[in-house]
Parts: structure tokens; C-alpha cells; sequence
């Protein structure tokens, strides 16, 4: 095959036409920009920039508005406590209790009286227990002096107490008033400043419980029956103690601190009850409590006028933001937590979507404005030229910020946004490619081609875009190439100074947007630098092979 | 010649007359203004009157209770007579505000002129001198990065590298935290010092195209004949480009940078916003922001005019230059 071609060659005369290659005037161009290094870097870069932005958005297994989150260990409250200073009253099953009995009780606990008088009209009598523990009866006068004079009276008041039973009936004492007065007592309520908390949540504890308990805890006998069971109290402190079942497990835990956990509806066990105000006795910062499923955990105490916060370190589900790069985002995240990566890409396709869009209704509208009026001339001409002007006159950047603001007060959503821009910046950029068209137009249609077009009866419309415009084509092309790297330089400013691009759509501007916090800027470089970097090679890219292409297309300026 | 500039500077008012309207008809366009925030303001304030009827006021206080067609004669009645009104933003009449603030934009423009002049010029000639070479290839591709170099990235460069990384210069503004205890020149060196960056960002960002320009312009003019014949005499090369060439590109350059001189005053809207200079660009920017309609419309027409006037003065350069060409 070789040899058959030199042969051939061999073969040639010296004036032979088929020595000299010939190439149609496009593959002369294309030959000379494939020669122009900066070009093919230029193409290089943006067939990168294409597949970074279209492939890598489909590969990246992430969204671009998708939020990560990271667990972090962070403080957090877990419950409260405090010692109540509150009287709690548990009424008895069936009492009839008068509507003032718990007002009464206390007046009658801070006059300490034993013995008051109810709006009803009946009475009230207070048995005291240990510390601030009563049982309230409702005492009926009566006058029994066998009673008073019994064995029973003697023993009771000898060991400080006002309650006895003779003959089967239950009897309070008072001299309150000088003299001795006796009443039959008939159980109402108990009231104390303990709260009692049963092991298995959800037992609830009857009243018979509540008052045998309070009763073992002021007593000598530590057990107690309750609703036909037996139970001991082991005393912790002066005012907690532990009630056992009968057989010997925890079944209550009485305490004079109220600890509650800070979200409702939790129950807290008794044991961490109990280690929870053995800390605050012991005035500790922190104790350690090992739960139902065998987690230890460390808590925090911290006191604040009486109030007690038990707090613990938590695996919390935070947005994870700015996270440095790693394996799993290669570039980080940003302050919404979304890949900064996934956003460079989806980013990277709006740019160039909106470059390509906006470039080509500029071309369409440029060319058929200029070239209906380089191909008229007169007063069409005339008019659409001082539409060009007028056009030309605006200051461009003002212009879009203005448009900007009043996207932003209508709201206008991410979606609109990107068309609105593609469509606004297009407006404005037509008239450079407009007196372009008309510049060249003007001076070809008095070529003797465009002579023998009008002789041979060609249309109007045929005339200027199938003889006229593809002369143009050339300057077309470069000047395109040029404004793509405009516009999306354009693009970027505007979203940098958060009038283009919003969130949740990406753009590479708006992603540089976060240096406007300058802690940003110092710190979480990987935030910024890429997505400049890549608005700057995109840029470049355009350029290069625009020019490229210019010199493609007008080999003179070569020496 | 008069005849020339007469009928320019008459279809320029027209011109001006059809820009002054669009922007006034989109300026009226946003929806929650200046006078619709002011008067949330204002009715928020404890035993303050209704929003609407703090809207209605407001609106006629401003000379927006009017359609926008009569709006528009009101005002440009008014600006024809050279009266802008009050800025709505600063209150203070708005061409008060404006002498305020153009200086610091005027030199900023300025420092950066002459620089891309010194820096651009002689490396475009460089460039060309020795075409596809190490350094032309580095010269154009310099000039293009500075075409292709987002503003905001490299002004964020700067910040980062002179800012916060060297702690030479401050972040942001045109006076430092001392500045009223400083001397009167050391107040001026202390302006001087907050411009290097914002100086630094317009050069550079603007330096591109006046480097390619001189390169073409240059690579043209060594490719004519007269360029051959002083070579063919044994000139030495130092004389033909210095003499013989450099003069020659004067021409188109000098045409280029008279366009442009108008323009100094027009400020850069960008540059100025990012390294908060209060010249005419970042107080128009927070107007344009805020809605302030009297500003925006003076700085928008002020603009235009420059893009005229520069317009005008290349076409008027261009013949004064170069005698072959008649204006016609």
C-alpha cells in the first residue's frame, strides 16, 4: 500500500496538480487551529469542564442540594432536680374530702395546729410523722374520757404522737387548747414534701401504700403492709429511703427531691433517682449511672439557685458543614452541608448552559437585526442602529443588579431565576454581534457576488442569510467564543454578589459567595479556590480558543 | 468637523432621552422599593400609623403616587434643568452626594490607567516584537488569565494573601481605624494604602485588552512596507520599533484610551463594592440594592453620558490622529 503511493508519486510530474494538496477553505482553518497550542489547550479544558459538569453530575452518587449530617458529642440536658418545697397531697380511695382540705392543711402545718377547722364546717386533724410527713384525718368532736385515760392515749402521746385506737375506733388528741379535747379520726389524706417513685414504670402506688410507707419511715418497724403485701423501707438518708418487696427487690423509692427528665414523658428509673441525689448530697459534679441496658454513662451537675441540671454528653445528629475534604467528599462541604463537589458540578452545568443559551439567542437576534439593516441601509437601518445605541448606552452590570433586586422582591424561585438571567443578559448582549453583522454586511453587499444574486432573482430573505450571512460567519464564531467566557463571567458576578444564581441551585459564583464571611475565607479555602479555579480555566478556555480561532480564520497577522 | 460633533451630540440627547426612560420604567418596576420597606419601618414603630397609610404618605412624599409615564415627565423635567433630586438613601440632595464620592472613584480609575498604560504598552510591543515566541506565548496568556480572572476570586486572592495571611493591609474600606489622629499626609498615605488592592484588582482585570490591542496594532503595523523599507536601509532594530513602528501604533492607542478617559469617572461598580470603597460604584450599588430610585437614575444617565462622551471623543481622536481619515 506504501509502496503503490510512492510509486505514484515517482510517477508525477513536476507541474502536476495533484502534487499540491489542496484543502477546502474550512479544512485550511481547522488545519491552522489544531497548529495553535493555546487552542487545543483551550478545547482541552472545556471538553474537561463538560465532562466534569454532565458525566461527573450523573456519576456523583450525591444531589446537589442534598444536606449531610455528622454526629457530633454535645452537652445536653437530661433531666432536672430540685428538692420540693412544695406539700404533696395523696388523697385515700373513698375519703370524702372537703374543696379545702389541701388550703387548710398547709395553714394548719404553718400555725402548726393539729386541729382546723374547714369551711365545711367540719374539722381537720394532722397526725405528724417524720420531717414534714402528716396524715390528715377528719376529726369529729367527741367525749370519751375512757379513751382519754386509756393505756393506749398514754402510749402514744409518751412517744410524741396525737393518734391512738381504743375499742376499735381511731382517736386524735389535742390540747391545743389548754384543755385535752378528743376526736374520732377518720382518714383522709396523707401529705408530705417526698415523692415516691416505683421501680417498673407504669405501677402506680394506691394510697394505702403511700401512707404504710410514710408511717414505716417515722417508725421504729421498717416494714409495713400494703394492699396485702409486705414491704420493708431501708432508710438512705434522712429523707430518701428505698422500699423493698417481700421478696427483697426494689420496688419504690422514696426521696425529698423532685427529678424530672427535661423531655416529657420520660420515666426516669429510681436508681437513677437514688445516684442522682446521692450526688447532690454529696455536693459531687458529676456521677456515673449505668442504665437497664448496661450503658454507662457520666453525668453533669450544676446547680443554679436550688435548681439542679443533670446533664450528659450526646451522639447528636448535626448538618455537617464545612467539613474538611475526605474520602467521602472529596472537596468538602459548605455551609448548608452539601457536597461542595456534587455543587461544582451541577454548578459547572448551569454556567455552561446558561453561556451556550445566552450566546446563541444573542447570535439569532444579532444577526437577523444586523443583517436586515447592513442589507436596507436607509432609514431601517437608521432605526434599528439607534436601537442598537440606545441598547449599547445602558450600563450592563447596573442593569443586571437592578433586575437582580427585583427578582429578589418577587421571590422569584431558583428555576426562574436561570431562565430570567439567560434571557436578560441576552437582550442586552445582541448589539455588539448586531453592528458587526451590519459592519460586514455593509461592505459585502456591494461585492459583484451579491450583483449576480440580485441578477439571477434571488429572494430578499435568501439573499441576506444564504449569501451574505456566512460571509460573516467567521467573525460570528470568534466573537461567540468570546462572549461565552463573558457571559459566564457575567453569570459569576452577578451570583457572587447574590443577585443571579440562588440557593438551592448551584452556581459557581454563588459558592465563592461564602468569603464574604471573611472566618470563611481564612479557614475553609477548599470552599472557595476550586470553584474560582474553575470559572477561571472555564473563562480561559473560551478565550483561547477564540483566539484561536481568529487566527484561524485571518492568517495575515502572521508574520 | 462642527457640523460632525453637532448632529453627535443631537442624537446623544435623544439617546439619552430613550435610556433615561427604560430605566426609570424598570427602576418603577420593583415592587417592594424603598418606600414600601420605609414605610414597614416606620409602622412598626410603637403608636405609628398603618402601613397603608404610612405607604400613602410616603408615596406622595416621593412623587410615586403617580403612573410611571407621568412620573417619568416629573422627573425629567426636573433633570433637564440639572435637578436630581434628593437621594432617598443618603438624604442629601443626590448631586451633593455624588461630588461626595466620585473622587475616590476617580482616582482609584486613575491609579489603575496609568498603570495598565505603563505595564500593557510596552509588554504588548515586547509580544509582538518577537511573535510566537516564550514571550509572546507568556504575554498573551497573561493578558488572558487578567480577561478570564473573575474580579471577585482575585479580589478574594488578594484579601486572603495581603489581608489575612501577611496582615499587611486591611480587608475592607478606604481609612484605616486611626485614621483621624493621623497627620494630613499621613491620612493621604493611609487612603493610599487601602487603593493597593482595589488598584491592584483593576489593573490587573482590565490590563488584558489593551495588551492584545497593542500587540495586534503592533504586529500589524512591523507587517507594512515602510517597517521593511527602514529595515532594508540597515536601521538598527532599536530604531525601526522605537521610531518607526511605536509611533505608528500610537494612533489606534491613543484612539482606544481617549474612549476610555470618560470612563474614569464612571466608577467600578465591582472593584469598589468588593474592597468597600465609597466611591460612586459602591454607593450606587447599595442604591441599585435598596431601591433608592433619584441615585440610581442620576448614576444610570451619568453612565450613559460617559459611554457617549468616550464614544464621541475616539470618533474625534481618531480624525484628530490620524489626518488620512475624514470624518464624514
Amino acid at each position: 500500500m506504501a509502496n503503490e503511493e510512492n510509486t505514484k508519486v515517482e510517477n508525477m510530474k513536476l507541474d502536476d496538480m495533484q502534487r499540491v494538496k489542496v484543502l477546502s477553505p474550512s479544512a485550511l482553518v481547522l488545519k491552522r487551529f489544531f497548529r495553535n497550542k493555546l487552542a487545543i489547550i483551550g478545547m482541552v479544558i472545556i471538553i474537561c469542564m463538560f465532562l466534569f459538569s454532565f458525566i461527573g453530575g450523573m456519576v456523583i452518587p450525591y444531589g446537589q442540594s442534598q444536606v449531610f449530617y455528622t454526629t457530633e458529642e454535645m452537652k445536653k440536658d437530661y433531666a432536672g432536680a430540685t428538692y420540693i418545697s412544695d406539700y404533696m397531697m395523696y388523697e385515700a380511695e373513698g375519703a370524702e374530702v372537703p374543696s379545702d382540705l389541701y388550703s387548710k392543711s398547709i395553714l394548719a402545718i404553718t400555725k402548726n395546729q393539729k386541729v382546723v377547722e374547714t369551711r365545711g364546717g367540719g374539722n381537720l386533724a394532722l397526725r405528724p410523722l417524720t420531717g414534714d410527713s402528716f396524715i390528715i384525718y377528719g376529726a369529729e368532736e367527741t367525749k370519751n374520757p375512757r379513751a382519754l385515760k386509756s393505756k393506749e392515749h398514754d402510749q402514744a402521746v409518751a412517744s410524741g404522737d396525737n393518734y391512738f385506737e381504743y375499742d376499735d375506733v381511731a382517736y386524735i388528741a389535742d390540747d391545743a387548747s389548754g384543755k385535752e379535747l378528743l376526736y374520732i379520726a377518720s382518714e383522709m389524706a396523707v401529705i408530705c414534701k417526698l415523692s415516691l417513685t416505683p421501680y417498673t414504670a407504669g405501677t402506680t402506688l394506691s394510697y394505702d401504700f403511700y401512707k404504710n410507707a410514710l408511717l414505716a419511715m417515722s417508725g421504729k418497724e421498717k416494714t409495713f403492709e400494703a394492699d396485702g403485701l409486705n414491704y420493708t423501707v431501708e432508710m438512705d438518708g434522712e429523707e430518701t429511703a428505698m422500699v423493698f418487696a417481700a421478696d427483697g427487690s426494689d420496688y419504690a423509692y422514696i426521696s425529698n427531691m423532685n427529678i424530672n427528665s427535661v423531655i416529657g414523658g420520660v420515666f426516669l428509673a429510681p436508681d437513677f433517682k437514688e445516684a442522682a441525689a446521692l450526688a447532690i448530697q454529696d455536693g459531687a459534679e458529676s456521677f456515673e449511672y449505668t442504665d437497664a441496658d448496661g450503658v454507662t454513662d457520666t453525668y453533669l451537675l450544676s446547680e443554679n439557685n436550688g435548681q439542679y441540671l443533670i446533664s450528659r454528653f450526646q451522639e447528636t445528629r448535626v448538618i455537617d458543614t464545612y467539613a474538611q475534604p475526605s474520602e467521602e467528599h472529596w472537596l468538602g462541604t459548605d455551609a448548608n452541608g452539601m457536597d461542595l463537589l456534587a455543587r461544582l458540578m451541577y454548578g459547572g452545568r448551569i454556567s455552561l448552559l446558561i453561556g451556550f443559551v445566552v450566546v446563541i439567542i444573542e447570535v439569532i437576534i444579532g444577526m437577523i437585526v444586523g443583517g436586515v439593516a447592513g442589507y436596507f441601509g436607509g432609514w431601517v437601518d437608521n432605526i434599528l442602529m439607534r436601537l442598537v445605541d440606545v441598547i449599547y448606552c445602558i450600563p450592563s452590570m447596573p442593569l443586571y443588579l437592578i433586575l437582580g433586586s427585583i427578582m429578589d422582591h418577587y421571590r422569584a424561585s431558583a428555576t426562574v431565576r436561570i431562565y430570567m438571567l439567560c434571557v436578560i443578559m441576552s437582550i442586552i448582549g445582541w448589539v455588539g454581534i448586531a453592528r458587526i453583522v451590519r459592519g460586514q454586511i455593509l461592505s459585502l453587499r456591494e461585492q459583484e457576488f451579491m450583483v449576480a444574486a440580485e441578477a439571477m432573482g434571488i429572494s430578499v430573505g435568501r439573499r441576506i442569510f444564504k449569501h451574505l450571512i456566512p460571509n460573516v460567519v467567521p467573525q460570528l464564531i470568534v466573537f461567540a467564543s468570546m462572549g461565552l467566557g463573558e457571559v459566564i463571567l457575567a453569570e459569576a458576578t452577578l451570583s457572587y454578589l447574590g443577585l443571579g444564581i440562588k440557593y438551592p441551585a448551584a452556581s459557581w459564583g454563588s459558592i465563592i459567595n461564602a468569603v464574604n464571611d471573611s472566618y470563611v475565607m481564612t479557614n475553609y479555602l477548599f470552599v472557595w479556590v476550586p470553584a474560582g479555579i474553575l470559572i477561571l480555566l472555564t473563562v480561559l478556555a473560551f478565550n483561547f480558543i477564540g483566539d484561536g480561532l481568529r487566527d484561524a480564520f485571518d492568517p495575515k497577522m502572521k508574520r | 468637523m462642527k457640523k460632525f460633533v453637532i448632529k453627535r451630540l443631537l442624537i446623544s440627547v435623544v439617546l439619552l432621552f430613550f435610556v433615561s426612560m427604560i430605566i426609570y420604567g424598570i427602576m418603577r418596576c420593583m415592587p417592594a422599593s424603598f418606600v414600601e420597606t420605609k414605610a414597614m419601618e416606620l409602622s412598626q414603630k410603637p403608636g405609628a400609623k398603618s402601613y397603608d397609610e404610612w405607604l400613602e404618605q410616603l408615596n406622595a412624599a416621593y412623587g410615586l403616587d403617580s403612573g410611571i409615564i407621568q412620573g417619568y415627565v416629573t422627573w425629567a423635567s426636573k433633570a433637564v434643568r440639572g435637578q436630581f433630586g434628593d437621594s432617598w438613601n443618603y438624604n442629601q440632595p443626590v448631586l451633593q452626594k455624588f461630588s461626595s464620592v466620585i473622587w475616590y472613584s476617580f482616582a482609584l480609575a486613575l491609579a489603575s490607567f496609568i498603570l495598565e498604560i505603563i505595564i500593557a504598552i510596552p509588554a504588548g510591543v515586547a509580544a509582538a516584537r518577537k511573535q510566537y515566541s516564550l514571550t509572546d506565548y507568556s504575554i498573551t496568556v497573561i493578558a488572558l488569565i487578567g480577561i478570564s480572572l473573575p474580579s471577585f476570586f482575585f479580589a478574594t486572592i488578594l484579601k486572603w494573601i495581603f489581608a489575612i495571611k501577611l496582615n499587611w493591609l486591611d480587608l475592607y474600606g478606604i481609612v484605616g481605624r486611626m485614621h483621624q489622629q493621623l497627620s494630613p499626609a499621613g491620612q493621604i498615605l493611609d487612603m493610599a494604602k487601602h487603593m493597593i488592592m482595589p488598584v491592584a484588582t483593576l489593573t490587573i482585570v482590565n490590563i488584558g485588552s489593551l495588551m492584545r490591542y497593542t500587540r495586534t496594532n503592533m504586529l500589524e503595523v512591523l507587517n507594512s512596507d515602510y517597517i521593511r523599507t527602514a529595515r532594508a536601509k540597515g536601521l538598527p532594530e532599536r530604531k525601526v520599533i522605537n521610531h518607526h513602528a511605536f509611533r505608528n501604533i500610537l494612533i489606534p492607542i491613543i484612539t482606544l484610551l481617549g474612549g476610555t478617559l470618560p470612563s474614569l469617572f464612571g466608577g467600578a461598580l465591582i472593584t469598589e463594592t468588593l474592597f468597600q470603597i465609597p466611591g460612586i460604584g459602591y454607593t450606587s450599588y447599595q442604591c441599585i440594592v435598596l431601591g433608592d430610585i433619584p441615585f440610581v437614575m442620576f448614576y444610570m444617565l451619568f453612565s450613559a453620558v460617559l459611554i457617549l462622551a468616550g464614544n464621541l471623543l475616539a470618533d474625534i481622536l481618531y480624525a484628530v490622529v490620524d489626518p488620512r481619515v475624514r470624518v464624514n
